[in-house]
């Protein structure tokens, strides 16, 4: 009996200092929040659940695009990228155009990326960017869209290339230079982002075939795995095109809601209720996807082979 | 044991028509693809249209000399700038070039005869529907309220036309200091570095 009653005693102080504990934390993730200048500052909520391996070594980066307008919602999605690094620390974020819509004055840049981006950009988290029809060339000599003054450029990370396309002006100097690059491209990925999607179910733009014509041969002769895309503000995962991924992600900082066409053929998996981005992530021949909404939410998630056995 | 033996034969048959339909599909795949880089690479011009194109090329060059007179004279622009080092190097360059080409007229290298030449090629190079989706692609970007003047700089505010790529590779290639860019029918000019209309031409696109 007496037994029991100190064990009830002992329970009841454990739960008295874990609240009190809780107490103090929200107390101090408030006040982060207020430095922050925003008092629903990204300090002040828990981590995103991220699922994918988060194996040590491993690719992680993100994939966001049509981000440029700095409005409130922008915000929002931002605050759960940042969030989503305490679990998932991803180095690097693929910008698939559009990154600046309207002005592109000093003032611009700040209110519509640098002040945005700020905690990430803090945590020295590189954006590679790509261009749309929204943005001036003149965006490839900004110090922080490492284009390194290029409209179209490559990089590599461990076994994987990174292409970045203008695909506002895919001229034939751009053309040679994605083939020749193609072709002594050794990575087991090759990835390919740009602003105009060769598949999309979009009611207001979708496929881009003058894209696709010029553009898909090289890729299925070089065995590109994945592309990367924007211009359509929703998420799509398309059903795989001559053995390739495509996806659409332009919804980072705008939202058409509804715009993916009802039973398009295309469509493997959509969301146009809110605006998202993507988590990937490359171990060996697998790339890990999970898709978070503005609310955190996972909305879809899975898991792509390259096709090059190693 | 007759039946089992037809059984063989006839899946051996099948396997065999699979074979040669997969085969066939690949074929047909990758012949497909070939034409399609072929048919937008090939632009046969007549010795009318190479006049036309090497006149064009010769007022670029005008062009591209002055600009790089004014260019010398620039703090070069790093890779990695700032904004303010960004806007302060396109306004230098834009007001050097005014300066130089002062009184410069549209259709300095955008000739009558040129204009011509791009609505010809629309008409007679694209299949109906290749036509259709180039002009839809070019006319769905908003452009209203883009000046059409000479030596005046394209609003960094205004969306850029996507120029269609299949479009793009029968159009006499340029220097990657300058692109084609269309605001509606018409086309422009722009200097690739500091957004300058360096000239224009009405209707090209038919």
């Amino acid at each position: 009996m007496k037994r029991s009653r100190s064990l009830i005693f002992a329970l009841i102080l454990i739960v008295l200092c874990s609240l009190n504990a809780a107490v103090l934390g929200q107390g101090k993730a408030a006040k982060n929040g207020k430095a922050n200048g925003n008092g629903n500052g990204p300090a002040a909520k828990a981590p995103i659940a991220v699922s994918l391996p988060k194996k040590k070594d491993s690719i992680k980066f993100v994939i966001i695009g049509d981000t440029g307008t700095g409005t409130a919602k922008q915000h929002d999605l931002a605050d759960i990228l940042f969030r989503s690094r305490a679990t998932f620390p991803y180095e690097f974020v693929l910008m698939m155009g559009d990154n600046m819509y309207g002005g592109e004055k000093p003032a611009d840049f700040k209110n519509k990326f640098e002040d945005v981006y700020r905690p990430v950009l803090d945590q020295k988290v590189k954006f590679y960017a790509a261009l749309g029809n929204h943005d001036e060339p003149a965006q490839r000599f900004y110090e922080f869209f490492n284009m390194n003054g290029k409209e179209y450029y490559r990089f590599t990370e461990k076994n994987a290339s990174f292409y970045a396309l203008n695909s506002n002006y895919l001229d034939k100097k751009q053309l040679e230079w994605l083939e020749s690059e193609l072709a002594k491209d050794t990575a087991e990925w090759k990835i390919m982002f740009f602003h105009h999607p060769p598949y999309s179910s979009g009611g207001k733009h979708g496929s881009d075939k003058q894209v696709r014509e010029v553009v898909e041969p090289l890729f299925v002769k070089y065995g590109v795995n994945v592309v990367l895309t924007g211009h359509d503000h929703f998420y799509e995962r398309v059903k795989p095109q001559k053995g390739i991924y495509y996806f659409v992600s332009g919804a980072g900082g705008k939202l058409r809601p509804g715009d993916v066409k009802d039973n398009s053929p295309l469509t493997e998996k959509f969301y146009d209720r809110d605006m998202s981005f993507m988590l990937a992530e490359i171990v060996n021949n697998q790339l890990f996807f999970q898709v978070l909404s503005r609310t955190g939410e996972t909305v879809d998630s899975g898991i792509l082979v390259s096709r090059k056995k190693k | 044991m007759k039946n089992k033996k037809h059984y063989k034969k006839r899946l051996f048959l099948f396997v065999f028509a699979m074979l040669i339909s997969t085969g066939y599909q690949s074929f047909t795949l990758s012949a497909g693809a070939s034409n399609i880089q072929n048919k937008v690479t090939e632009t046969k011009l007549s010795p009318q249209d190479k006049q036309i194109v090497n006149a064009f090329n010769r007022h670029l060059k005008d062009y591209l000399k002055q600009r790089d007179r004014v260019k010398k004279k620039l703090q070069p622009l790093s890779k990695d700038a700032t904004p303010e080092q960004i806007d302060a190097y396109q306004k230098s360059f834009v007001e050097g070039l005014r300066g130089m080409r002062a009184g410069t007229k549209q259709g300095y290298i955008f000739k009558p005869e040129f204009t011509q030449y791009v609505r010809t090629l629309i008409q007679t190079e694209f299949r109906p529907r290749d036509k259709a989706e180039i002009k839809q692609t070019i006319l769905e970007a908003d452009t209203k309220g883009v000046p059409l003047k000479v030596n005046f700089p394209y609003p960094e505010s205004k969306e850029l036309a996507q120029i269609p790529p299949t479009l793009l590779l029968k159009l006499p290639q340029l220097p990657k200091e300058v692109k084609y860019r269309f605001v509606g029918r018409h086309m422009l000019l722009v200097d690739s570095d500091n957004s300058l209309i360096v000239d224009y031409t009405l209707n090209a696109l038919p």
